[in-house]
C-alpha cells in the first residue's frame, strides 16, 4: 500500500512529517519555517484531493488558505517575536529530540487509529488522509504540552487546527466556501488576538512563559 | 561480471579511494573560500599538504605508550578495509558476504575506540575532553546509523550491505518500489555523517578553540607522518561515508537499478561531490550549534532513521 503513493497522499504525508520536524527544534524561527512549508502543503493536499478540481473555489480556498495561515500567520508571529524579544523557547517539558522521536512514533499509532478506527471512510486516499491528520493533531497535541512559550503553544494550536482540516478534507472532498473561509477567518483572528495578548502579557510581566502566569493570581 | 572487467573495477575503486578522498576535503575548502569572497587555497593543496606531512620529522610526547604509536596504523587499516567491503562506489561484489552492516558499524566503531584511546593517551587536557565528546556523540549517532541500515536490511531480508545495495532487482525486490524509503535512509545516514565527520553545525574543523573542538582535540598531538595518516583516514572516512549516504539516494532513482556498472560508478562519484557541496554550503550559511544542542540536531538524523524503520515495518 505504501508502495504506490499518489500526489495527494505524499503530499499529506509530507505535511505530517513537517509539522514534526517543528518538535525537534526550540529554535522558533526554525520552527516557524517548518510551520509555513507545513501548512503550504496541507494547502496543497486539499487541492489533490479527490483528483482535479473543477470549480473555481475549490482552488480559492486552498490559495488563501496558504496565503493567511501559510504566510500570513508566520509573518506576524515573526513580527511578535521581535517585539517581545524572544528567538528561543525558554525551557521544554519533555527535552525536544524526545518529542521529536514521541512524535514519529505517534505518526505509527495514527497508521493503526486509521486503519482500525470504525466509521471512516474506507478509499486508501482517506485512509492515508486520516492518517496524516491525526499525527498532526497529536503533533500539535505535543507542542502544547510541551513547550513552555506562549507562541510555541500558539503555533502547536496551528497544528492541531491544520490537522482537523486535513481530516475534514480527506473524508468530505470539500466543505462548502462559506464554511471554510469561516474557519480561516476565526483562526487568524484567534492568531492576531493571541499575539497581540502575548504582546501584552510581555509589557506586564516581561516573559511569555506561560508556567509562570500564576503570577497573575497576585 | 567476467574476470577482467572485475580487475578493470577492483582497480578503479583503488584508485579512487586512493586519490578522491582529499579532492572532497579540497572541494569544501574551495568553496568555503568561494562563499567568503576568498580565492582559497590551489584545488589539490590537500595533496600537497599530505606529502609535507609525511616529509616532516615527528615529536612524540615521552608520557605516550603504544597505544598512541600504533593508532594511526590501525585507524588507516580499518577505514581502508571498511572502504572494500562496503558499496559506497556501487561496487562490492568480491566481497558481498563479508560486508554485513553491523560489522561495518562496530568497524567504524573501532576506529573510534582507537582514536579516543590514542586522545587519552597522550593524557594532555584537550585529549580528554575531545574524547569525552566524541564517545558522547557517537552513543547518540549510532542509533540513526544503525536504524537506517537495519530498516533496508529488514526489508532486503539481507544483513549484508553488498546485497542491500546492489541494484538487483532478483536480490530486493520490494526496495525497489520504495524510493521514499532510500531518501529517508540516505538523508538520515547524511546527518548522521555530518556529525560523525565532525563538520559544521556539529563541530569546526577548522578551529582549534578549546569550547569548539571536537576531532582535532583528539588529533592534536599527532605530528608528521602520523598526523598525515590520522588526516587521509578522515578523509577516506569522509568519502565513505558520503558514499554510503549517496548510494541511498541513488537508489530511490530507479533509471539507475537498469544502468550499466560505468554509469552507477560516475553517479555515485557525482553524488559523493553534490553531498560534499551541500556540506561545504551548510558551513558556510549555518553557524555552529552551541555543544547542547548538538542532540537536537543528531534528533533529525535519528528522526529520519526511524520514519524509515516506519516504512519497513509497514512494508514487510
Amino acid at each position: 500500500m505504501i508502495a504506490n503513493l499518489d500526489a495527494y497522499q505524499i503530499l499529506a504525508i509530507s505535511a505530517a512529517v513537517m509539522a514534526m520536524l517543528m518538535l525537534g527544534t526550540t529554535h522558533l524561527k526554525g520552527g516557524l519555517s517548518f510551520y509555513m512549508v507545513h501548512t503550504i502543503l496541507v494547502a496543497a493536499q486539499a487541492v489533490f484531493m479527490g483528483g482535479m478540481r473543477t470549480q473555481l473555489h475549490e482552488y480559492l480556498v486552498p490559495i488563501l488558505y496558504a496565503g493567511f495561515k501559510g504566510v500570513g500567520v508566520p509573518i506576524f508571529l515573526t513580527y511578535v517575536m521581535k517585539k517581545i524579544e524572544v528567538d528561543d523557547d525558554a525551557g521544554t517539558y519533555l527535552p525536544p529530540p524526545l518529542c521529536l522521536h514521541i512524535g514519529i512514533l505517534m505518526l505509527g499509532v495514527s497508521y493503526l487509529l486509521a486503519s482500525h478506527m470504525p466509521g471512516l471512510v474506507a478509499a486508501s486516499d482517506a485512509h492515508i488522509g486520516a492518517m496524516a491528520a491525526m499525527s498532526m493533531l497529536f503533533t500539535g497535541m505535543l507542542l502544547m504540552l510541551t513547550r513552555k512559550l506562549a507562541i510555541s503553544q500558539l503555533i502547536g494550536f496551528l497544528v492541531m487546527e491544520n490537522g482537523i482540516y486535513v481530516f475534514a478534507c480527506s473524508h468530505t472532498h470539500g466543505m462548502p466556501m462559506l464554511v471554510e473561509m469561516g474557519i480561516l477567518l476565526d483562526v487568524l483572528v484567534g492568531v492576531i488576538a493571541a499575539g497581540l495578548l502575548s504582546n501584552s502579557i510581555k509589557r506586564s510581566f516581561e516573559h511569555i512563559d506561560v508556567t509562570k502566569l500564576t503570577d497573575l493570581k497576585g | 561480471m567476467s574476470a577482467a572487467t572485475n580487475y578493470v573495477a577492483f582497480i578503479l575503486t583503488a584508485l579512487t579511494a586512493l586519490l578522491l578522498p582529499p579532492l572532497l576535503l579540497a572541494t569544501i575548502r574551495k568553496t568555503k573560500a568561494r562563499m567568503q569572497n576568498r580565492l582559497g587555497t590551489r584545488l589539490f593543496q590537500p595533496y600537497y599538504d599530505l606529502l609535507k606531512f609525511l616529509a616532516k620529522a615527528e615529536t612524540v610526547s615521552s608520557t605516550t605508550s603504544w597505544v598512541f604509536r600504533s593508532t594511526a596504523v590501525a585507524n588507516l587499516v580499518t577505514v581502508i578495509l571498511i572502504a572494500f567491503l562496503t558499496p559506497w562506489l556501487s561496487y562490492g561484489p568480491h566481497f558481498r558476504d563479508a560486508s554485513d552492516l553491523f560489522l561495518i558499524v562496530y568497524l567504524f566503531g573501532l576506529a573510534r575506540f582507537m582514536t579516543v584511546l590514542a586522545a587519552l593517551d597522550a593524557g594532555s587536557v584537550f585529549g580528554g575532553f575531545g574524547a569525552s565528546r566524541e564517545v558522547t556523540l557517537a552513543l547518540l549517532i549510532e542509533p540513526g546509523v544503525v536504524l537506517a541500515l537495519a530498516s533496508l536490511a529488514c526489508v532486503a531480508h539481507t544483513s549484508s550491505l553488498g546485497s542491500i545495495m546492489s541494484y538487483s532487482l532478483v536480490d530486493n525486490p520490494v526496495l525497489y518500489t520504495q524510493p521514499i524509503m532510500w531518501l529517508l535512509a540516505g538523508s538520515g545516514l547524511f546527518l548522521a555523517s555530518v556529525a560523525e565527520l565532525s563538520r559544521m553545525p556539529v563541530d569546526d574543523p577548522t578551529t582549534h578553540l578549546e569550547l569548539t573542538m571536537v576531532h582535532e582535540a583528539m588529533i592534536l598531538e599527532n605530528s608528521g607522518r602520523n598526523l598525515a595518516l590520522t588526516e587521509y583516514t578522515h578523509v577516506l572516512k569522509m568519502a565513505v561515508l558520503l558514499g554510503l549516504s549517496g548510494q541511498c539516494f541513488l537508489h530511490s532513482v530507479a533509471d539507475l537499478w537498469s544502468a550499466n556498472d560505468l554509469v552507477r560508478g560516475a553517479a555515485s562519484i557525482a553524488i559523493i561531490f553534490a553531498l560534499t557541496l551541500v556540506i561545504a554550503l551548510m558551513e558556510s550559511l549555518i553557524v555552529k550549534l552551541q555543544w547542547r544542542k548538538v542532540p537536537e540536531f543528531i534528533s533529525y538524523a535519528v528522526g529520519m532513521s526511524l520514519l524509515c524503520f516506519l516504512i519497513a515495518v509497514g512494508v514487510r
